[in-house]
């Protein structure tokens, strides 16, 4: 070292390092979002360890282990819930993102440019899924809804029918008020995605010789990979949150035909109290999200460290 | 390749359009239909669309049966308003930290904020729900205010995040050498530059908590019943009358899709800084 | 009493080492200009003067006392931002007094402050406009400004002029020249462009790869480059290097073979080689190579006449040369023509190391 080296007197010129202010920017918000999901979330661990029961304002915890989760295992209204959800998930997302893209392929061109176009695939992302299942209540109403009046006119069918009232049915019908709700999200994502490709590829693919299909086939799928991929983890993740449709359309029914794991879940905590059994499910539902979710962040970030 | 472009792709494209305008909104003028429609000409098949069938009787029904619209609305502006300020004023330093300071762990931070917009409510409803009865903060407003910034909160984070990440560095580097302070510069420079994205997230984080159900559902009994409660429980009550149904859930659909078409930039912008930036 | 000294430096991103043991001694009230191709870690160095970043081992003296742990700020710099950097919702005046009200300066002074700042760089008139009413020139002028008014003890201007047009450029150059002569602050200023390097420093520091190639004044550097890299770099047009081998077959007349061809050198040159068998480089500036008479013959590969005078790139059996004519002169591309060149401003440099070979005293 130097001679010339004093170090300087603590103190003066004020040396803030970025390090020790940060934690105070992000203290608050964590400590809430510690509260509100870290701590439940382990709460939710061990109350799916006990028997809980809530009865005449008191909360008793024996402890039961694995239990619960045992009985999951066997439980035949689960296996039928996953089932539902499996299949459920597997349609929704399918349909969403090959509507999603078919409408950001449509939005794209130059034809529909007009940003009215955007708004009207704003609107059924905003309104609330409530509002919207009542809306669909009524579009599915066997007697007078319009669905029926329509087709009716139409010639399709010769008589009403009932479109919740086939448990199978009922669930495709849920289904499809979910994917006109969801589409738009996705849709909005492709086009983005779209928009990002340079003009200058299909440009040179024109002077290639290239058809309108080709250019399809090796620039925009190929460019929209990630989209894609991130479009299907997404929806998959919201697919497993249903629940205001599921109870305002059908309540579960008819004869546990829409019953959901995420609906189960409500229902066998809030309707039959069985706390502990309904903390065991929605763990499960919380492990399938947060697997799902890790895989989106792969996604978005393909080399990015854990932490920094 | 021009020539068959012209005629039966554009015929095609239009039709395709066509067809997606009708799709998106077409429930929804519906709903608004029949909102204005008699019970009579609902109830008709097909329905009875002639300028007579038209009222708006069943608005003043809503209204005057069901109290309990008027006062959801008021909990619901009051919940969704107080939750989507404290979700700014809470994320947006958190989101300045992640986006520019550095943070060990950032990445596993990011993951544990974007993991908590992903899991189904009830994941955390249930111990909330044990915690807040043992509070006695079930059917309170403050609750909802509290609960709904655990998926806020995140949405803001989020979006803010993705904005910063994209300002130029050189303003922040300039204010470091005149001298201000991480917290100088964050509230002097970046805040005032930020005013776009700030309103997107709020937009969002309104939206969400003006149309969430879940929680409101389990959580609230008569006092802080918000407006899609009150819309449940309506459709419950007054099954047949189709009319006022829908009229109750225009109310409640009203303002958003008002917010949608007037911030419709603002919240496209909003899309895009939390969707592409990762 | 040096101003600012640099001692070991070194700066390593990950693996990647950008600035490797960088030594400076920066005088007080020293124009210095770090100049480089891009990569060389010119920026870098004057992000580390400047407390922006910490540099991963050395020193950074300032007036004798190691700033290394002080903020921008705390060493008293204010620095000139490549693209400006103007806080775009303040005005003129609210950029340039942003520091001074952070430092709680009354009303009064900042105004007055701001005032002068702003008739030295004749932007008194647009005070109350935004950035993005202002034109390039004038942006460049403000963040002039806003490091003026702070009367800091040094100025760092990271390649400031590079979004600019040429002409801009040169005006700015002179102004920015003329303000130092007045204020008499040091200086350090980050270019790629030599010419600009040259045209208003008090000394350039020429970094390549991380390392100060050579620290000098511009005649310094122009005339008596260090290593062939900076004769390469420095000068328009860009010299032309020969490889050559020293031939003493001839004792009372040793010449240098490049090629098939032969250059003549002095006696005191061949001493000063001594006994090299090997490759050595050798270049001249273009100003003393001249065309015409007797001389060498060579090819006219290209003639670019560039007002002032003409450049001729010849192509001749040692290899290519270049040389400068005053005025225009018109020769045609591809014709013969004979060149000469005045040995004592031959330079020579050793192949391997790129060092050069000192033959003056």
């Amino acid at each position: 070292m130097a001679e010339a080296t004093r170090a300087l007197p603590l103190g003066t010129g004020h040396r803030t390092r970025h390090a020790r202010v940060a934690p105070l920017f992000l203290a608050p918000a964590l400590i809430v979002l510690a509260l509100l999901l870290a701590y439940p979330v382990l709460y939710s661990i061990w109350l799916s360890l006990t028997d809980a029961s809530l009865s005449a304002g008191q909360l008793d915890t024996p402890f039961s282990g694995l239990d619960n989760y045992r009985q999951l295992i066997g439980d035949k209204s689960v296996s039928a819930a996953l089932l539902n959800t499996l299949y459920f998930t597997v349609v929704e997302v399918i349909g969403v993102v090959v509507l999603g893209l078919l409408t950001a392929l449509l939005l794209n061109h130059p034809m529909a440019s007009w940003s009215g176009f955007r708004v009207f695939l704003l609107l059924p992302w905003a309104i609330a899924p409530v509002a919207n299942a009542v809306l669909w209540k009524w579009i599915y109403h066997s007697n007078y809804g319009i669905l029926n009046s329509l087709l009716l006119q139409l010639g399709l069918i010769d008589q009403n029918v009932t479109w919740l009232g086939d448990p199978f049915r009922a669930l495709n019908m849920v289904l499809l008020v979910d994917i006109w709700k969801s589409t738009p999200f996705i849709a909005i994502l492709f086009l983005a995605a779209l928009q990002n490709i340079p003009k200058t590829l299909y440009r040179a693919a024109r002077v290639d010789g290239a058809s309108t299909f080709e250019a399809f086939r090796f620039i925009t799928l190929p460019s929209l990979n990630t989209a894609i991929a991130i479009a299907v983890i997404l929806q998959t993740i919201w697919s497993l949150r249903v629940f205001d449709l599921i109870f305002v359309l059908t309540k579960g029914g008819p004869a546990d035909g829409t019953v959901v794991m995420n609906f189960l879940a409500y229902r066998v905590t809030f309707n039959f109290l069985k706390f502990g059994y309904g903390a065991a499910l929605a763990n499960v539902i919380f492990l399938a999200s947060l697997l799902l979710s890790i895989i989106y962040v792969r996604l978005m970030n393909p080399g990015a460290p854990r932490g920094r | 390749m021009a020539a068959s472009q012209s005629i039966l792709g554009r015929a095609g494209i239009v039709l395709a359009l066509v067809v997606f305008v009708f799709a998106a909104t077409g429930p929804i003028v519906w709903l608004l239909l029949s909102s204005v429609l008699q019970q009579q000409a609902l109830t008709s098949i097909p329905p009875d669309l002639s300028p007579s069938s038209f009222t708006l009787a069943n608005y003043l029904e809503v209204f005057s049966s069901a109290a309990q619209l008027g006062r959801a609305i008021i909990n619901s502006l009051i919940v969704a308003t107080f939750t989507t300020a404290l979700a700014i004023i809470l994320g947006a330093p958190a989101a300045y930290a992640l986006a520019r300071l550095e943070i060990k762990h950032a990445g596993t931070i990011l993951l544990m904020v974007l993991a908590a917009q992903m899991f189904p409510a009830i994941v955390i409803a249930i111990p909330l729900f044990i915690t807040a009865s043992k509070l006695g903060l079930i059917d309170t407003k403050l609750l909802l205010i509290l609960v709904y910034l655990s998926f806020n909160l995140p949405i803001v984070i989020w979006v803010l995040r993705g904005f910063f990440m994209g300002l130029p560095l050189g303003l922040e580097r300039a204010a470091r050498v005149d001298g201000a302070s991480p917290l100088q510069t964050f509230l002097r420079i970046v805040l005032p530059i930020s005013l776009p994205s700030l309103f997107a997230a709020a937009i969002f984080a309104f939206i969400e908590a003006w149309n969430e159900f879940f929680f409101a559902l389990i959580m609230t009994r008569q006092t802080a019943q918000t407006v899609p409660l009150a819309i449940s429980a309506f459709a419950g009550q007054y099954q047949t009358m189709f009319g006022q149904m829908m009229a109750a859930a225009a109310i409640s659909v009203a303002p958003i899709i008002l917010l949608t078409i007037l911030l419709r930039n603002t919240i496209l912008r909003g899309f895009a800084d939390g969707m592409l930036k990762g | 009493m040096p101003s600012i000294e640099l001692i070991d430096i070194n700066k390593l991103y990950g693996a990647v080492h950008v600035c490797k043991g960088i030594n400076l001694t920066i005088a007080d009230r020293e124009f210095v200009t770090l100049l480089g191709s891009s990569g060389c870690g010119k920026t870098t160095t004057l992000n580390m003067i400047a407390g922006l970043d910490d540099p991963t081992s050395g020193d950074i003296l300032m007036d004798g006392r190691r700033v290394n742990d002080l903020e921008p700020v705390g060493r008293d710099v204010a620095m000139v931002f490549q693209n400006y950097a103007l806080y775009p919702h303040m005005t003129v005046a609210g950029n340039m007094g942003f520091n001074l009200r952070l430092r709680n300066f009354s009303p009064a002074e900042i105004h007055e402050r701001v005032g002068a700042a702003a008739s030295a760089l004749d932007l008194s008139h647009v005070l109350d406009r935004y950035p993005n009413q202002l034109s390039g020139g004038q942006q460049q002028r403000v963040a002039i400004g806003r490091a003026i008014v702070r009367h800091p003890k040094v100025f760092l201007f990271d390649e400031p002029f590079s979004n600019l047009d040429a002409a801009l450029r040169n005006r700015m150059r002179a102004e920015v020249k003329e303000l130092h002569l007045r204020l008499g602050v040091t200086s350090i200023f980050v270019t790629h462009d030599q010419e600009e390097a040259l045209s208003i420093s008090d000394r350039v520091a020429i970094m390549r790869d991380g390392s100060v190639e050579q620290f000098g004044t511009p005649e310094d550097v122009y005339a008596n480059p260090e290593t062939v890299e900076v004769a390469r770099f420095i000068g328009t047009p860009q010299v032309e290097i020969l490889e050559c081998v020293i031939d003493r077959s001839n004792e009372s007349n040793t010449i240098l073979r490049c090629g098939s061809a032969s250059l003549p050198i002095t006696a005191r040159q061949a001493v000063a080689l001594g006994a090299r068998t090997e490759k050595i480089l050798v270049t001249i500036r273009p100003e003393y190579v001249t065309i015409g008479g007797q001389g060498t013959s060579a090819i006219i590969r290209d003639v670019q006449p560039i007002g002032p005078s003409t450049l001729v790139n010849l192509g001749w059996k040692g290899g290519a040369i270049m040389a400068r004519l005053n005025g225009i002169v018109r020769l045609t591309v591809g014709k013969t023509a004979h060149f000469s060149i005045d040995p004592i401003q031959l330079m020579f440099f050793d192949k391997e190391s790129g060092r050069r070979i000192k033959t003056k005293s």
